[in-house]
């Protein structure tokens, strides 16, 4: 039960400042626990059915009122780009980007356009989460051999969304509620290499 | 009743969850397995899986993304 | 759900919440470095909103711990079919936010499914194509495209890695994608659904058959429990 400033045990309505931490009396037990179920918000992970339903509303919102839909990959390229533009050459001039609407729309930069910015955001909100709830780490690089398969696995992912317009959320999640086929097709075949991915898992890297 | 201690830091995901499964099929019943990680699925994909198959299991976190898993094999 | 056994070795061990460093003022310290972010971005119509939700989606992911591999790995691996099911649940929901999103876009006279909004594009064997090789890499990395954004938040070197391996993924599929558009890209179909089936139908089928999965997703976990 809080206590409102003007209760008092006598009834009386007045108005009366509330306990002042600094040098007044230690926290009551209403406080303690109220700042215990805090705490244990921030740090506990939400159920993953939330995450699925938060992450729906989000896509949505996102199409019906920022004018895209929501796909990560192509940030990645965007970005790639930029670099290469700043080495002195002309990625915008390859044939990519002037067909199927992948190139920038009018008033874009290769940083300021509608993927790299929620992708940005991505990273930037994941370790909002994280600090807030004080699970932040450094984890370096256990091997080499880890390393490799990173870069190597990175490079394919990064060259499959190409063919296939798009990568887990591009041609998945936001594709199958385009009503798309090509959504349902990559979520089978996704199946299909998330199977090959794991037997070569066990055998070669545990 | 043997004690194991599985070093899973700097793992990627799923490895953690693969070293538990295969330390625990070759553990007897009544021995125990701890597992150091600091991948916060961890904590979830393994003791769902621990959870699903009827062991006894607990965690502590210990701070700054860093857990320890306990769990006795207990079928 | 512990035991004796594990009481005892944990007071053994006299491991408790030793790393204690409050991360909270650094994290309060991002979430200046966003506000001001939203400020230079207010000028643009749009920018503003995707950076929110950017964020937003940030959180999401790495508060729920959802990734979109384990969804796909994990069925295969573990039989466990948690994270499945919620992507499931959020198709499910996304397709009915997008029903009433292109029943709007087509009242206003949008014929061209390209034109509409969301993800619609030709599908062929190249989707199967770039699935397979998408799925096995984002087991064998440790993640998927929305997985290593949210690792890189986290402080993980080797998604740092594998986002590195996606720049340079992307660059080289771009540089190469005149060879796989006539190849097979530019002979492939674009198919809308509801272009074959009429809206209502493709949102009732689409819904039934979302539905179904999960229900399927459900009875393959419980046959991999031990507990029932």
């Amino acid at each position: 039960m809080i206590m409102l400033p003007w209760e008092k045990g006598n009834g009386r309505f007045t108005l009366r400042k509330p306990d002042s931490r600094k040098g007044g009396k230690p926290m009551g037990k209403e406080a303690r626990d109220c700042r215990e179920k805090l705490k244990s918000f921030l740090q506990r992970p939400w159920p993953y059915w939330l995450g699925g339903v938060l992450l729906a509303i989000l896509n949505i919102i996102l199409l019906a009122f920022a004018g895209t839909s929501w796909r990560i990959t192509s940030g990645f390229l965007y970005w790639g780009a930029f670099f290469l533009e700043k080495l002195g050459l002309h990625p915008q001039e390859w044939y990519y980007f002037s067909a199927y609407n992948h190139g920038l729309n009018p008033g874009e930069t290769l940083l300021n356009n509608d993927v790299s910015v929620i992708t940005l955001g991505i990273i930037i909100g994941a370790l909002i989460s994280i600090l807030l709830s004080g699970q932040f780490k450094l984890k370096p690089l256990k091997s080499k051999k880890q390393a490799l398969v990173g870069l190597l696995g990175g490079i394919a992912m990064g060259y499959s969304s190409r063919i296939s317009f798009g990568c887990n959320i591009g041609a998945f999640f936001s594709a199958i509620p385009s009503f798309s086929l090509h959504g349902w097709v990559f979520f089978f075949f996704l199946f299909v290499g998330a199977w090959i991915g794991s037997r070569l898992l066990i055998k070669y890297m545990l | 009743m043997a004690e194991y201690y599985l070093d899973c830091m700097h793992e990627a995901c799923p490895i953690p969850l693969l070293k538990a499964l295969k330390q625990l099929s070759k553990m007897e019943i009544g021995d125990v397995l701890i597992m150091g990680t600091d991948h916060n699925c961890s904590i979830i994909n393994v003791v769902e899986w621990v959870k699903k198959q009827g062991h006894a299991y607990d965690y502590v976190a210990l701070g700054e993304g860093e857990w320890e898993i306990y769990i006795e094999k207990t079928r | 759900m512990s035991s004796a056994k594990i009481e005892a070795i944990k007071k053994q061990r006299q491991v408790s919440h030793t790393k204690g460093r409050n991360q909270v003022p650094y994290g309060l310290g991002v979430v200046l470095g966003a506000v001001i972010m939203l400020w230079a971005f207010h000028s643009q119509e749009g920018r503003s909103l995707q950076w929110i939700l950017g964020i937003l989606m940030g959180i999401t992911l790495q508060r729920s711990r959802l990734c979109f591999t384990a969804g796909f790995r994990d069925p295969i691996l573990v039989g466990s079919t948690k994270v499945l099911k919620a992507v499931l649940i959020g198709l499910i929901l996304s397709t009915l936010g997008f029903y009433f999103l292109h029943l709007q876009s087509a009242a206003q006279g949008i014929a061209d499914p390209l034109q509409l909004p969301g993800q619609i594009y030709p599908v062929g064997i190249h989707t199967a194509l770039g699935a397979v090789v998408f799925g096995a890499a984002m087991v064998l990395a440790g993640g998927c495209a929305s997985g290593t954004l949210v690792r890189v938040g986290e402080g993980y070197a080797m998604q740092l890695i594998v986002l590195i391996g996606f720049i340079i993924g992307t660059l080289l599929g771009a540089r190469h994608y005149e060879f796989w558009d006539l190849m097979l890209i530019s002979k492939a179909p674009t198919i809308y659904l509801p272009s074959l089936l009429g809206y209502r139908s493709t949102l009732v089928l689409q819904l039934l058959v979302l539905s179904l999965f999960y229900y399927l997703a459900h009875q393959y976990d419980r046959a991999h429990s031990m507990i029932q």
